[in-house]
């Protein structure tokens, strides 16, 4: 607090402000020069400068949450629903990271959509609501308010990632794809969306309200049956899987990639996917209640993290190696978050509660946004100088574009886990805290070996990505570029690289402190043990672990150097030029999309064409020959010319007895 | 001497009946020469209705009409509710409105008087001449494109199902009026729930369940529907969707609501058992429910025209509505009210764009909307609202809705959770639709870009709609506030009337 001014009363301006500036921007944009791109900038750095203050003055008060009373949206019926605000430790790091690359994302856009004339109304309106839709997400103070939120990112994300449906650079082609991948976006998140929606009715029927207050309460808690409690965190985690593309509904966000660079990065990094990781955080005293949910939590991350990295070890497209990189990621975060859950639900009882997993999933979750949003804006920078996105016409681009290939190349070490770049003090985090519970279950030595080959992929795949594009022979698209990309994107990418690079050192400088969960009252805490910078580096360079992943990740960089800078090994060994059974199993994506669509398309399809037959014929075709028969003009008729008059009476009758059976049988049987 | 105070008085229970009722013989009499002019006319008359049925509320007034219509706040709401609808289908009416403006108008207003009636009534014969009085104009306007063989043959579809589900009431009515010897909707309801279910007490039941079922195009009963919206002129489609569908809620929460409402309350003063006996019929209100849920959005899909779509998914919304029915509390009641209201702008405002573009000549399949975004971005955008407020996509007011009346499901008692399941579930299933259309505006390439400008009125009205929309969504405590007192007021006046006559029937021993 300065003097007497508490920035925590206006927190709701962070979420707001961009909100506001979606609708000056939508409506107004073609008033303001380049289409309202500064103007959204302006709310941007409003709504960072607002959370820094915000967050400076919750990390020098008492620690103790902050969640004023909330205003009351609605009482319906015996339920309250309220619209709050609930500031601690994780909001406030979330806030910061989320804003700050958003801010800088959204500069890097004024140079990198600068073609695109009218549409940048559009493109600004969008990202700023985009943007308020995550602040608020992240400030919500209860359940429903985070759907809300959480729908508008879903919204917004459709709209953008169809937003070169219009004219895609890469033509027709790429137009139509833009356009099936935003549905798919849409739909399939919205699979996980219902889940959430479902697991929202289970808590209010459970708890009787949706506020984290009561929800977090261990005396609530330990009031509410623990079925329920089970299919409530099951049902929010089936939103987490679509939001945050876990196995097995990941499908939909490398096909996201359809969409501008920007978007791409701004989904990855700072917003959309992390909402999700962050729901898992959020909901971290509910989800604990369960140690076997945290186990299925845990696993699902594990798998997620090994089978998206083995889908980036072939693939070509520059931005797809990405996306598969952040599925990836994000699946690092479910499994850490998950174990850290699980040893706490194991151990509560005993009434010691802590565990690293949970500072390594969020502090992972903080590093990912910053070196993804660097690797992805830099993707954008190299897209924009050569005009495509498939890596063998690139090669070579390291003489032309050298702050490209230099930020590129911290990204890649942070990703890869190289010693001393942030990846690398969260990785390493990670994979501790899954090592600590390994004498509860076997599982959690396999999660271990998991995460182990996932981080030799990580090095390699990134490595593989950073040498086809930079260095080698000069692809026929590199000839055309014409150097280094304008300053309002150089600019946010030098600054994201410091951060990719020293962003770790932060759990050095009391960020282990921060990343707590507390609640108002409650006796649950979680993380933030205190621990000194000298006991944490103690800690993990005694850790013999910590060598071999440092080990593992090395050689996947000199696997990829010798692969594809010296090429001094020949990728066909490994694939038989392309014609091995696992190669194209992996560049089918394990046939995910294909299941998809035999289940969505095909059956969905084919069910609701059914319906219609039986709809259409058995009781349309009644009606229409009835009225035919009656009118008498059959030449109006479009549809089957079936069923009389008396087809059509006897189906009412059947109508009639049908229902008559059921209550005379349901009344006879003494009810249900 | 003329006593005009009490006069007025006396009629004042049907004040905006009236007005409405006035106007209607008016428009035609005087002839006035532009169509125009006669929707200007109507429309001012509608509003003053509304000023004067909302001027009734505010004051609290209650009134009955000999003994055969009531005023009260639920009668009143609902009245407003069926006055909007009869405005905005004014509204979108210029082109119908044409030639015979005069007769047009006059019977979209008689017909509206009659479902306002119907809302009134206290008598199943009051109930019944509402009924047909809304049914017979509609038959009227359903054929009012007399040159378009799919506007007669629509009528003819729409006429003869009425035409059953009109004799199939009348049916449970006599046989209703056989075993309870009244008319009174009071005096029956209190019969038919201390009356232990003979078979011809659940034939007479099934009849009138099947009767309305027609009406509120609830499976297997709900064939007509897309027929008859599809050949129909397109407000009158939309007055058929947002408004006489309403009607025939009514009358089931007339009916069944205060029966369920009826049976728990006596359990609770009298007899403990009389609760069991309309479990079963919830059940088979719940099984119908989910059963119209999806159908309605199954077919939905696969859908090619927009008014068939639109069609599909009002069946589906009548299969959310029926919830109301399950749960059988003042509260879902209150929910379902105000789910009619949002549901009035929203799908109201989707049938308002298909009929603005269709009278600039655009089609009417859903492929006709390719690059609507280009041609006219900001019907575009309306309607891309209205399909995210139908599909319940927050913080539009359909999401709003769908949440608070799903929410009325959630019980203590955990009966009706499968039916939320089955809800929400579906509620997804209908965002493939709903999307599949704004992507066909947004994302799919026209082969025209020439820009549509519509008319003002039709602005006007889809600007009400999307406000609306958008307002309810973000701020639905007044509303919300409204259905409660208008629920509380119906449900709250019933019960102390079933007291009284309760009590008159079976005096306390002293």
């Amino acid at each position: 607090m300065i003097g007497s001014i508490s920035f925590m009363e206006f927190a709701w301006l962070i979420p707001f402000v961009p909100l506001l500036a979606f609708v000056i921007v939508g409506f107004f944009g073609t008033k303001f020069k380049g289409g309202g791109g500064l103007f959204a900038v302006s709310c941007a750095l409003f709504a960072f400068a607002m959370s820094g203050l915000v967050a400076y003055e919750f990390f020098t008060g008492s620690g103790v949450p902050y969640s004023p009373d909330p205003i009351q949206w609605l009482a319906i019926g015996e339920y309250t629903l309220n619209f709050g605000i609930y500031i601690d430790g994780l909001t406030c790091v979330m806030l910061l990271f989320s804003s700050s690359i958003s801010l800088l994302i959204f500069i890097y856009s004024i140079g990198y959509m600068s073609g695109e004339g009218k549409g940048k109304r559009r493109y600004y309106a969008e990202i700023s609501l985009f943007l308020g839709g995550m602040l608020g997400l992240i400030l919500s103070s209860n359940y429903l308010e985070m759907f809300i939120f959480w729908e508008i990112m879903g919204v917004c994300s459709y709209l953008l990632i169809g937003f070169w449906s219009f004219k895609h650079p890469d033509g027709d082609e790429a137009s139509a794809a833009a356009a099936s991948a935003a549905k798919k976006a849409f739909l399939v998140t919205r699979l996980g969306d219902v889940c959430f929606m479902a697991g929202l009715f289970v808590l209010l029927w459970s708890f009787k309200s949706l506020d984290f207050g009561v929800l977090f309460d261990p005396a609530e808690i330990a009031g509410v049956d623990g079925g329920m409690i089970l299919l409530g965190i099951l049902l929010l985690f089936g939103g987490v899987i679509g939001k945050s593309a876990q196995f097995p509904l990941q499908d939909w966000l490398p096909d996201a990639m359809a969409g501008p660079t920007t978007v791409s990065a701004l989904i990855h990094a700072a917003t959309m996917v992390k909402a999700g990781v962050y729901l898992v955080a959020r909901s971290y005293p509910l989800f604990v209640q369960n140690a076997d949910a945290m186990l299925l939590i845990a696993v699902i991350g594990g798998v997620t993290a090994f089978i998206a990295a083995t889908m980036a070890l072939n693939n070509m497209n520059i931005k797809r190696v990405l996306a598969y990189s952040t599925i990836s990621q994000l699946g690092y975060m479910i499994m850490a978050l998950g174990v850290g859950g699980y040893i706490i639900a194991t151990e509560m009882a005993h009434g010691d509660v802590s565990s690293d997993g949970y500072t390594a999933g969020v502090f992972h979750m903080m590093n990912h946004a910053f070196f993804k949003a660097l690797l992805f804006m830099g993707a954008g920078s190299v897209i924009h100088a050569v005009g495509t996105e498939d890596m063998r016409r690139m090669g070579g681009l390291s003489r032309k574009m050298k702050i490209t290939s230099f930020t590129m190349l911290i990204g890649c070490l942070s990703i890869a886990g190289f010693p001393l770049f942030s990846g690398f003090w969260s990785k390493d985090l990670i994979l501790e805290a899954v090592m600590e519970p390994s004498s509860h279950s076997i599982i959690f030595v396999l999660l271990f070996v998991l995460a182990l080959i996932t981080a030799f992929m990580t090095a390699f795949y990134m490595f593989r990505l950073w040498f086809m594009t930079f260095k080698g022979r000069t692809g026929d698209a590199s000839a055309h570029c014409h150097g280094e990309s304008p300053k309002s994107m150089t600019v946010p990418l030098v600054i994201l690289s410091l951060f990719a690079a020293f962003s770790g050192f932060f759990i050095f400088l009391g960020l282990n402190d921060v990343i707590t969960f507390s609640v108002i009252g409650g006796e649950f805490f979680v993380g933030g043990h205190g621990h000194s910078a000298a006991y944490i580096m103690d800690h993990i360079m005694t850790n013999v672990w910590t060598y071999v992943s440092i080990a593992i990740s090395l050689a996947g960089i000199v696997l990829a150097y010798m692969m594809y800078a010296r090429r001094s090994i020949d990728p066909a060994m490994f694939n038989a030029d392309g014609k091995s059974r696992i190669y194209r199993f992996l560049t089918a994506r394990y046939y995910f999309p294909q299941l998809y669509d035999q289940i969505s398309l095909k059956l969905g399809y084919s069910v609701a064409k059914g319906v219609e037959y039986v709809d259409e014929n058995l009781i349309d075709g009644t009606v229409n020959g009835l009225s035919n028969s009656v009118i008498g003009t059959s030449g109006s008729m479009r549809k089957l010319h079936s069923g009389y008059v008396r087809d059509y009476a006897s189906f009412m009758v059947i109508g009639v007895i049908t229902i008559f059976v059921v209550l005379y049988i349901l009344v006879t049987s003494g009810g249900v | 001497m003329v006593d005009i105070m009490g006069f007025i008085d006396y009629v004042t229970p049907l004040a905006p009946h009236l007005i409405l009722i006035i106007a209607a013989l008016v428009a035609p009499a005087i002839g006035m020469k532009s169509g125009k002019a006669t929707e200007v006319f109507m429309i001012i008359a509608g509003v003053f209705a509304m000023i004067v049925t909302g001027y009734l509320m505010w004051t609290g007034y209650v009134g009955e009409f000999e003994g055969l219509y009531q005023f009260n706040t639920f009668t009143g709401l609902m009245s407003l509710l069926f006055l909007s609808v009869f405005i905005l289908v004014a509204m979108m009416s210029s082109a119908e409105g044409r030639k015979h403006h005069g007769e047009y108008f006059a019977l979209l207003a008689v017909s509206t008087v009659g479902m306002m009636l119907v809302c009134a009534a206290e008598d199943m014969i009051s109930l019944f001449v509402g009924l047909e009085l809304a049914n017979i104009t509609a038959f009227a306007l359903v054929a009012f494109k007399k040159n378009d063989p799919r506007s007669s043959e629509a009528a003819v579809k729409f006429l003869i199902t009425s035409g059953l589900s009109t004799a199939l009431f009348l049916y449970g009515m006599s046989l209703v009026y056989g075993f309870t010897g009244s008319m009174s909707i009071n005096e029956i309801i209190y019969h038919m729930a201390v009356t232990d279910p003979s078979v011809s007490y659940m034939v007479a039941i099934v009849v009138l369940i099947a009767g309305f079922a027609f009406k509120i195009s609830v499976i297997p009963f709900h064939a007509w529907v897309p027929d008859v919206y599809e050949g129909a002129p397109t407000p009158v489609s939309t007055f058929l969707a947002i408004g006489s569908k309403k009607m025939g809620f009514v009358v089931f929460f007339k009916l069944f609501l205060l029966l369920f409402i009826a049976v728990h309350f006596l359990s609770q003063i009298d007899d403990p058992t009389a609760a069991m006996r309309i479990h079963e019929l919830q059940w088979v209100f719940g099984m119908l429910a989910a059963g119209t849920m999806i159908v309605g959005n199954v077919v939905a899909i696969s859908q090619t025209s927009i008014k068939r779509m639109l069609a599909y998914s009002t069946i589906a919304q009548s299969g959310y509505l029926m919830i109301v029915l399950c749960v059988g509390t003042e509260y879902a009641m209150a929910t379902g009210l105000f789910y009619m209201i949002v549901h009035v702008f929203m799908k109201g405002g989707a049938f308002i764009v298909v009929a603005a573009l269709a009278a600039r000549g655009l089609g009417e399949n859903i492929s006709d909307y390719k690059g609507l975004s280009k041609r006219a971005p900001l019907v575009a955008f309306a309607m891309l609202l209205f399909m995210f407020a139908l599909a319940g996509i927050p913080p539009l007011a359909g999401f709003t809705a769908k949440f608070f009346l799903f929410s009325s499901a959630v019980t203590p008692d955990g009966t009706w959770i499968w039916l939320v399941a089955v809800a929400v579930i579906n509620s997804a299933i209908s965002l493939y639709y709903y999307a599949k259309v704004v992507k066909t505006m947004y994302v799919d390439k026209g082969t025209t870009s020439e820009r549509i400008r519509i008319s003002g009125s039709f602005k006007l009205a889809i600007a009400i709609c999307a406000i609306g929309t958008i307002i309810i969504g973000l701020y639905p405590g007044p509303v919300l506030e409204i259905c409660e007192a208008a629920a509380n007021a119906y449900i709250g006046g019933f019960k102390e009337w079933l007291f009284d006559f309760h009590s008159e029937l079976f005096p306390p021993i002293p």
